[in-house]
């Protein structure tokens, strides 16, 4: 068990190396002078120039600049943002619990529509729900996001005004103080009658556009994995020891079913963090994503290098914990490799 | 023998029956029937049909030019609504471009990354694959660890890292989305082979002295094909979603290219006044991106009879 756990932690290291080198290198290949591109000012003076190039260790051996650049980040260094001469570091912990509060309700929304309606449409095969379902998660997992945000907000939004268009709160009616960064609780905190029900109002939407692929996927999944656990001989055993079938579904079939379920949801980070790039941007929505494409319209490398570099780190290390939880509750795993 | 029956067959018509009882059916109307017998799989490859002809006859059947702007008719509604006209019909957006004729040419352009997309991670990705599980563990554990870094980075975020440091073209959206695709192929590839190379007739291939190279590619991969096909063609609509989201954000083919997902992003401002112009790029990415996909569950029940269990 021990062996597993280190083994599979020490396989990120190469992981993370590979991601420094990466980072480091793309950043060299942005053309144009590398001081110009990192400091962001155009048009210098020869002296400054060489000021900056001393400044940055640009007139270091390359080997050594990498060296100095992983030396850094082991050392939560990962430079200033130049749009706001913030710490890219900082930066990100300000706008991530954002990105994770959306993230959190687009999944939750995800499998609370998606688990039940694929447990359905598998016990009831062929029915009319059932196509209705595999139709609706096609739609889901073919649909451009973007385009789907743009309808929701032209139809609910605009046209029918039921939710807000775009932000995390309505800042003009509530101003309170943020110590977790996450809206619905520190609307909660705050004791503001209301806030708490806005900043929901304002999740609504968001999650539902980034909830929209992983539910066709989910969905999909739940129904050919309940479909294959409804065939095994512990259910025909429980259907035949006269259980409830209530019982024989929700308890003896769905529980198995779930395990592909949950392999699924814990690989979709990767997907998820992508997704809330394009969702943050339609609506608006201050995190790390939106963050991102406004780095690369400020020309901002060192927010762009960082955030890709603590964006990645986020999802490595997700799917690293996935893989030990698996691997302390299924032995197969731990002795496969 | 089974061509001397045919020939037998032949040369007495009145047996004809017995002859098609005997002769295998060839492998294309093998998979034919097979395919056919998916519904949806048929009503997708029909859709796609009509997409890819629009894509390779735009400069036919397009009203107009899509970079051409009408200064006169800017945002001109569609024929169905009031003051439409037969002139634009899907309307004209911010600029005065004819929808339809921007619709049409953007199918050649979001086709031509999606296949540009699949045919190159395609083939780097069944050489990579084959020299990682053929070539011994140095190369294999390399290229392993590349494959995981790139898929531990966010697909989107990965483009966006390439497009910012190429710059925003049509040619680097397919550069960073081939990036982005690639270790699905490679892992796919890798796998199969390693579940090839330990079977009999491989070593019984070695044995006649088979070289490296021709059992690689005429041994190994093609018995690896058809998870490849089924893998290729849902590439293409992950693709095609990958670009238009590029361009959506600005970071993909450059205005006036008719792309789909960068009309959206021009689109915005007027959610509120000429919705159409919003509605139409995006159910024009939903249509074709449905249509491959139904298409590529089709392939896979009819390739892949494994998995055709659910």
């Amino acid at each position: 068990m021990l062996i597993y756990f280190v083994r599979r932690v020490a396989l990120t290291v190469p992981t993370f190396l590979a991601l420094m080198f990466l980072t480091f290198v793309a950043i060299r290949l942005v053309p144009g002078d590398p001081v110009e591109v990192r400091v962001g000012e155009h048009g210098m003076s020869p002296e400054r120039l060489a000021f900056f190039r001393h400044e940055l260790g640009l007139d270091q051996p390359v080997w050594k600049q990498f060296f100095d650049y992983v030396w850094k980040l082991m050392h939560g260094d990962f430079g200033v943002s130049l749009a706001t001469q913030q710490k890219v570091l900082s930066e990100f912990f300000t706008l991530f619990p954002a990105t994770l509060e959306l993230a959190f309700f687009a999944m939750l929304f995800a499998v609370a529509v998606g688990v039940p309606a694929g447990a359905i449409a598998a016990v009831k095969r062929g029915s009319l729900f059932d196509q209705a379902l595999m139709t609706v998660s096609l739609f889901g997992y073919s649909m451009p996001i973007f385009w789907w945000g743009l309808l929701l907000i032209m139809f609910v939004s605009v046209r029918l005004g039921l939710l807000p268009v775009s932000g995390r709160i309505d800042l003009i009616n509530y101003y309170f103080d943020q110590p977790t960064g996450f809206m619905t609780v520190d609307a909660l905190m705050s004791g503001q009658p209301g806030a708490f029900i806005d900043a929901l109002r304002h999740l609504v939407l968001p999650a539902i556009v980034l909830g929209t692929v992983p539910l066709g996927v989910i969905a999909r999944m739940t129904r050919s994995s309940m479909l294959e656990v409804l065939s095994e001989d512990y259910v025909r055993t429980a259907r035949a020891k006269g259980l409830p079938p209530s019982r024989v579904i929700g308890v003896h079939a769905l529980r198995n079913a779930l395990l592909p379920v949950v392999t699924v949801i814990g690989l979709s980070v990767s997907g998820l963090m992508a997704g809330a790039v394009l969702t943050e941007t339609i609506f608006s929505w201050p995190g790390v994503g939106k963050w991102l494409i406004e780095s690369i319209g400020r020309r901002d490398y060192p927010a762009l290098q960082g955030g890709v570099m603590l964006v990645s780190a986020v999802v490595i290390s997700v799917n690293l914990l996935v893989d030990l939880i698996y691997g302390a509750i299924d032995p197969r795993i731990r002795h496969g490799r | 023998m089974a061509a001397d029956i045919a020939a037998a067959a032949e040369a007495s018509p009145p047996d004809d029956s017995v002859a098609e009882v005997l002769a295998q059916p060839s492998p294309l109307a093998a998979f034919w029937a097979a395919f056919r017998e998916n519904k949806g799989a048929v009503f997708g490859l029909t859709v796609f049909g009509l997409v890819l002809l629009l894509a390779l006859t735009a400069h036919v059947v397009a009203p107009y030019s899509p970079v051409v702007q009408f200064r006169e008719a800017v945002r001109a509604p569609p024929v169905w609504e009031a003051g439409g006209s037969w002139r634009f019909v899907l309307g004209t957006d911010g600029d005065g471009h004819d929808m339809l004729s921007r619709l049409i040419y953007g199918s050649r352009v979001s086709l031509f990354i999606g296949f540009s997309v699949m045919s190159v991670s395609f083939v780097i990705g069944a050489i990579l694959g084959l020299l990682a599980a053929m070539t011994g563990p140095v190369v294999d554990v390399a290229v392993t660890r590349l494959m995981d870094l790139i898929m531990a980075v966010p697909s989107l975020v990965l483009a966006i890292l390439v497009v910012a440091v190429l710059g925003p073209s049509l040619a680097n959206t397919i550069v960073a989305v081939t990036i982005v695709y690639l270790p699905r192929y490679v892992r796919l590839v890798r796998a199969s082979a390693l579940g090839e190379l330990n079977k009999d007739y491989v070593t019984a291939a070695r044995v006649a002295g088979v070289g490296p190279l021709r059992l690689a590619w005429s041994t190994v991969l093609p018995n690896c094909l058809a998870p490849l096909i089924v893998m290729a063609a849902l590439g293409v609509s992950d693709a095609i979603l990958e670009a238009a989201g590029l361009g959506f954000l600005g970071l993909g083919a450059q205005p006036p290219t008719p792309e789909w997902g960068s009309m959206l992003a021009d689109s915005r401002e007027f959610i509120r006044s000429d919705p159409w112009i919003v509605t139409l790029p995006g159910l024009a990415i939903l249509v074709t991106v449905i249509a491959i996909n139904l298409t590529g569950d089709g392939l896979r029940d009819a390739l892949d009879p494994k998995m055709r269990r659910s």
